[in-house]
């Protein structure tokens, strides 16, 4: 009599309407595709076919900056040096920083965090003070600071900028904690015996990691633009060339006037970087639903 | 009440702790005496550059123990004398400079922030009413290009085409042109700082304005017969500025910080050049006193957005 008997099974859900498949999309694949090619060309700088980027090409005759050609892709600046391999070339120390100052961001700032959203209590308590502390400076203004005070290094810079991250990179690491400790699985965990120790590396750590990557990018981006902005003041790295510098460089009124693509290759390469960095990010914290963030 | 005194308690805390780590910072790390007296501060046996280090650790207090020394800091500082300069004369007082360059940065951030949301309400209403067109699409891309472009390099560009080429601005700033003349030379750098302000406002006020779109009472008003111009901006828009004014204390710290580098890139003597100059030149006191009042215009901004949010939501104070 029933026609139920035959329809045991739920029908099945209709997926398309409701859910909509969550995918990184194809931009996301372009931003990783020009970080990938930025990293590598930086990277295997001295083995590409590439001209010296202290070289002076003067040219008989005519006197520098000499506009793009097929010769100079980007043109030469004043000293008729090549801009195409200055800005691959700049891009090294540039990335460097980058990458070593949100590595240290993660180091420090993570383990604090997620101890803080841990252990909870009076630790807890001093470490998020600790964090307010740190985000009571505007960033560049306790950049300018550290880095007048102590020398100006490759690695005193890039601590100085890992020290800013910490705060930001801490937060979140605390908050994600927070969540994930109130879960069943740790619970289970504690059941059984497992140390603190254990609980924090094994069970919550490959939580909290999937949000920290996606924001290491976005940190990674606004090191960069750090980076730049004191290269821009004169207080980056004293040797070798950064995006910063380089542009700096092309901005006295008269080369920018007769020459901007001294000032404007740098910018572009920056820009570019820069922006593939924060939509990378960007779309990574939508995919894995990434909330709670303040940089 | 008891939220607010626990607020207010947590700001005073923050601002100890930043004077601390500052004042501490910059003498156990410099080195003060040199910054004073320049190379003879390590000389003492000869009997005439000890006399004057002496008398310069007098004047300066700093024969006296670090903590001692903070405290007569802190003192002077809360009662509005900043102290002396380390520079030879001394001259003018940390409190003069401080007067004469804040106001000039304090106008270029209140200037930016105008612009910006000038630029961003009517750029945000714009972008929610029409949520799917190909237009919009573009305005997403704009709106992601200025949040991810530095402001240095924003400063150049901007420089460039509107200072360089189409010669709507003087190169440089000139300090002793009239008032109007000198807020006009404002305008490039503000715009600078703007508009990647003018973006993230705009991202968070469609996201918003889109969903109370939605709301009844919007289709009330559309059922009613109210004109959709009015509908956007007399209904929706007010509902929708939370995540706005929440953003707003957080901006305007990243736009002092962003000052830095524009001040010093249009030469604009405001309180970011100040900075600069004087930790180029260590001359500790002005440090110490512009990264004071600048961090405690941050913390205190957003405490003042922390009681503005709790007006708007209560629930918050819980």
């Amino acid at each position: 009599m029933r026609s139920e008997g035959r329809t045991v099974d739920a029908p099945p859900e209709a997926p398309s309407e409701f859910v909509e498949e969550k995918t990184l999309g194809w931009g996301f694949w372009l931003a990783v595709g020009w970080i990938v090619t930025v990293v590598g060309a930086a990277a295997l700088a001295p083995y590409l076919p590439l001209k010296d980027p202290q070289e002076n090409f003067l040219i008989q005759g005519e006197r520098p900056p000499y506009s793009p050609s097929l010769e100079h892709f980007f043109g030469t600046d004043q000293d008729a040096r090549d801009m195409f391999s200055r800005t691959i070339y700049g891009a090294r120390v540039s990335l460097v920083v980058g990458f070593s100052a949100i590595a240290f961001g993660l180091l420090v700032g993570g383990s604090l965090g997620m101890m803080a959203g841990f252990l909870k209590g009076w630790f807890d308590r001093v470490v998020s003070f600790l964090f307010l502390v740190l985000l009571s400076f505007p960033a560049l203004v306790l950049a300018i600071l550290i880095t007048s005070l102590l020398s100006r290094g490759l690695q005193t810079i890039s601590m100085t900028i890992g020290i800013l991250s910490i705060a930001p990179v801490g937060r979140l690491a605390r908050a994600a904690t927070l969540v994930y400790a109130e879960r069943d699985f740790v619970m289970a965990a504690r059941t059984i015996g497992a140390k603190n120790t254990r609980i924090l590396l094994r069970e919550l750590l490959p939580n909290v990691v999937i949000p920290m990557g996606a924001i290491a990018l976005l940190g990674v981006a606004i090191v960069i633009v750090v980076e730049g902005a004191l290269a821009f003041l004169g207080l980056s790295v004293e040797k070798g060339s950064t995006w910063g510098k380089l542009i700096l460089n092309g901005t006295g009124t008269r080369v920018l006037e007769s020459a901007p693509w001294v000032a404007f290759a740098p910018i572009c390469a920056l820009f570019l970087t820069v922006m593939a960095l924060n939509y990378a990010g960007d779309r990574l914290r939508d995919y894995f639903d990434v909330k709670e963030l303040s940089l | 009440m008891k939220y607010w005194t626990q607020r207010l308690t947590m700001v005073l805390a923050l601002m100890l702790a930043v004077s601390m780590l500052t004042f501490a910072s910059m003498n156990v790390l410099g080195d003060p005496l040199f910054n004073i007296l320049g190379p003879i501060s390590g000389d003492r046996k000869t009997p005439e550059n000890l006399v004057k280090i002496e008398a310069a650790e007098k004047q300066y207090y700093l024969d006296k123990p670090l903590p001692e020394r903070y405290v007569r800091w802190l003192g002077d500082f809360v009662t509005g004398d900043m102290g002396v300069r380390f520079a030879a004369t001394g001259q003018p007082p940390v409190t003069e400079l401080v007067k004469e360059r804040l106001p000039r940065s304090l106008w270029l951030v209140f200037m930016a922030q105008v612009l910006a949301l000038a630029i961003a309400v009517p750029w945000g209403v714009w972008s929610a009413s029409r949520s799917n067109s190909l237009a919009n699409k573009a305005s997403t891309v704009a709106a992601f290009g200025f949040v991810s472009v530095p402001n240095f390099a924003l400063a150049v560009i901007l420089y460039y085409i509107f200072a360089l080429k189409l010669g709507l601005f003087p190169l440089r700033y000139d300090a002793s042109a009239s008032f109007l003349t000198r807020k006009t030379q404002l305008l490039l750098p503000a715009l600078t700082l703007a508009l990647p302000g003018a973006a993230v406002y705009q991202r968070l006020l469609r996201t918003d304005l889109i969903t109370t779109l939605q709301e009844d009472f919007i289709l009330t008003a559309r059922a009613k017969g109210v004109p959709r111009r009015q509908i956007l901006f007399r209904h929706a828009l007010r509902p929708s500025l939370f995540s706005v004014v929440t953003i707003f204390g957080v901006n305007a710290g990243g736009m002092i910080g962003g000052a830095l580098v524009v001040e010093t890139f249009f030469g604009i003597p405001g309180a970011g050049t100040a900075i600069v100059e004087a930790i180029l030149r260590e001359d500790f006191p002005v440090v110490l006193a512009l990264v004071m009042i600048i961090a405690t215009g941050f913390v205190v901004l957003n405490f003042v957005v922390d009681i503005l949010y709790s007006i708007l939501d209560p629930r918050v104070r819980s």
